[in-house]
């Protein structure tokens, strides 16, 4: 948290208008599950069978310059040279949320060292049933909670990341947030899913004004152990108590085609070079205020939270209303 | 010299398909105003050009869009496939026993990288092409099979029979590149037994025409073409499902750019390019365009030695159109086998050509 301050108000005082948060980087696309809400990993065979060098991930953080990088996929344990590529950018100080199933995580907890940057960001979608529904097979859940538990218990920092859909059920989602923090694991972060074309179920994307009656009702009253890995902000705009428009510079993504244009969500082609997508995406045409139908009920974190840290950190205003609610949340 | 204000304007409905070429989870193959078509996954575009991955996912390329004429959707869409599958097993789950291990369909490496020891594969449709493949292998036929080296590369070489048995051998081979190679007939008046015909795209019967990779191609043409008495042409190769065995229905065939007619390519390139493995079609003329192949060769046989001596054995007309053959098919199983040893020396970075950088 006060990296990401310290960050975000050296680019204020250095004038800067866009700036990036959180680097997503998406090393490779290929997975080892089928997610019903995905539509990030369906291309041909020789592109999934491609990834990103080392060397290539490491040059994306460092053309970024984004303290956080977020390693997303498909799923990055497949890379086989991953645990390499967190490394390095570790040994650069970049936080790293190393975003997975965790099918594979177990096996390859001993190629990574724990460290304060490094975290797994473990893919839950729900209880047993809701999760093991969304990623289409049985048993991840439990393979998922095995891996969570030998992380933590090797001293790993582990965060779990949320996705959800028409028909979740908020009681459910409230046992299910308690049973994640029983793990030992530092925080969660939710969110809802992006209404993806290429995925395969197109019948359960919420609409804005169900993702606010589904996160009232889920996040009301937060029980004291919950902790979640966000702006308390988010939240409140997740639970339609607060208004933010998309920040789709945010979190940049990088992958095998090059820098995402406009954001990690919406393909609109690619640029070459980072200064390429920040110089010359025209951004006025994205976020829910452009009218965009494609950005109307996105209500993902990765274009929403950077307005919220932006909200906290770009005043005095802002940095009281974070406290108080960081305050509410606790109580 | 044309300036960009002279340009002739992109005409809406091209620049529609391009749009969808854009949105498309799969291959698409453009055709170029100068040069041939290319094949690839288009993944940016501008108002001036397109950029694509080649079919091996190794190549960027850019494209100015006035030298694109036409768009033709020729690979599977990813997306309709997943969305289809879903679809059908609607509300079911795999079983976690359906998984191969935690890895999924893409299989654990072994150590390293275990692409570098995938095989060349080359499929032969008759028993009579695998002997003169395999003697380039330095190995002996077994059962169908022969297994040796093809230049540094670890290879395997089957005969799949006339037309079928492609998908399932590259799925149980796993091997960094398939080379469909054989007998032809030509379609091309010029091209005379013996002679070499690499496919810059095969198509099938039912029209679906799947273009070759450049890279391999480049990587092949610039070894075939260097000294050999045989002719190397370039070009479409069309493949049938049933002998095209007299001049008259060869002649019905011809079109412009396409070469040879053959019965393995298509499922050759089809199953190659299913499982994302770069491909070569070379094929190697054995009946020229005026030629009729003797009645016993038009229908597809496990073996032609006992049709052929009956054949003999119906006078001296007869016997001279057999001794014909025979001396077509040896100048053509010779000429394949030395083009294939010439391959040996570039194979090695063709497989290359797949791997992810």
């Amino acid at each position: 948290m006060f990296t990401v301050a310290r960050y975000v108000l050296k680019q204020r005082i250095a004038g800067r208008t866009r700036y990036p948060l959180v680097l997503m980087l998406e090393p490779l696309f290929r997975c080892n599950l089928a997610c019903t809400g995905c539509g990030k990993i369906q291309y041909p065979t020789a592109l999934l069978k491609k990834h990103l060098s080392v060397a290539d991930c490491l040059a994306a953080s460092d053309e970024c310059g984004a303290p956080v990088v977020s390693i997303a996929g498909g799923e990055p344990l497949l890379h086989p040279q991953i645990a390499e590529i967190a490394r390095g950018l570790v040994a650069r100080g970049r936080f790293i949320y190393l975003c997975t199933n965790a099918l594979l995580l177990e096996d390859k907890l001993d190629q990574f060292e724990p460290d304060s940057h490094l975290s797994f960001s473990i893919h839950m979608d729900g209880p047993r049933v809701e999760h093991d529904h969304s990623v289409c097979r049985a048993g991840v859940y439990d393979t998922a909670i095995a891996a969570i538990r030998a992380a933590v218990g090797r001293g790993f920092r582990v965060t779990t990341n949320t996705t959800l859909f028409d028909g979740a059920n908020p009681d459910r989602m409230r046992r299910f947030f308690d049973d994640m923090m029983a793990l030992g694991i530092e925080g969660m972060m939710v969110s809802p899913g992006y209404s993806y074309r290429k995925a395969p179920d197109q019948d359960h994307f919420l609409r804005r004004e169900q993702s606010h009656r589904l996160f009232s009702r889920m996040l009301e009253s937060p029980a004291r152990r919950w902790r979640f890995n966000q702006s308390p902000l988010f939240l409140q705009f997740l639970m339609g108590q607060r208004e933010f428009d998309c920040t789709p510079w945010g979190n940049p993504t990088y992958n095998i085609f090059g820098w995402q244009r406009p954001c990690y969500l919406l393909q609109d082609g690619y640029a070459r070079t980072f200064r390429e997508l920040m110089d010359r995406t025209e951004w006025s045409r994205y976020g829910h205020a452009s009218g965009n139908p494609r950005c109307r009920d996105c209500m993902v974190h990765c274009g929403f939270e950077p307005s919220a840290i932006n909200a906290s950190f770009g005043s005095l205003r802002g940095m009281g209303e974070t406290a108080l609610a960081l305050v509410r949340e606790r109580r | 010299m044309t300036g960009p204000d002279e340009r002739e304007p992109i005409p809406g409905d091209l620049r529609a398909l391009i749009d969808r070429a854009f949105d498309y989870r799969g291959y698409v193959t453009l055709a170029r105003r100068d040069g041939g078509p290319v094949v690839g996954f288009v993944y940016d575009r501008g108002p001036e050009h397109v950029e694509l991955f080649d079919e091996a996912a190794r190549r960027r390329v850019r494209l100015a869009i006035d030298q694109i004429t036409g768009v033709e959707f020729t690979g599977e869409d990813s997306a309709a496939r997943a969305q289809q599958i879903w679809e059908r097993r609607r509300g079911g789950l795999e079983p976690p026993d359906a998984q191969r291990g935690a890895w999924g369909e893409w299989g654990e490496p072994a150590t390293g990288d275990r692409r570098s020891t995938r095989p060349v594969l080359i499929l032969v449709a008759l028993p009579a092409e695998l002997r003169s493949v395999a003697g380039v292998l330095r190995a002996r036929p077994d059962g169908g099979t022969a297994r040796g080296r093809l230049g540094a590369t670890g290879a395997v070489a089957l005969a799949v029979g006339v037309g079928g048995g492609a998908a399932r051998v590259v799925e149980a081979e796993r091997p960094g590149l398939v080379i469909s190679c054989g007998f032809a007939g030509a379609l091309e008046p010029s091209l005379a037994p013996g002679d070499l015909v690499l496919a810059s795209s095969v198509r099938d019967e039912a029209g679906e025409s799947i273009a070759a990779s450049e890279p391999v191609l480049r990587a092949a043409r610039r070894v075939l073409d260097a000294g050999d008495r045989a002719c190397l042409a370039e070009g479409e190769l069309l493949c049938t499902t049933e002998v095209v065995a007299t001049a008259a229905a060869k002649r019905a065939l011809i079109r412009p750019g396409r070469l040879a007619v053959d019965l393995e390519s298509a499922p050759a390139a089809h199953a190659a390019r299913r499982a994302g493995i770069a491909w070569l079609a070379l094929r190697v003329v054995l009946d020229p365009l005026d030629a009729d192949l003797p009645a016993f060769a038009q229908v597809v046989r496990g073996s032609y030695l006992a049709p052929a001596l009956r054949h003999a054995l119906r006078g001296p007309r007869a016997a001279a159109e057999l001794a014909e053959l025979a001396r077509r098919v040896r100048t053509a199983s010779r000429s394949l086998a030395r083009a294939l040893a010439r391959l040996g020396a570039v194979v090695g970075g063709l497989i290359d050509a797949e791997r992810a950088p």
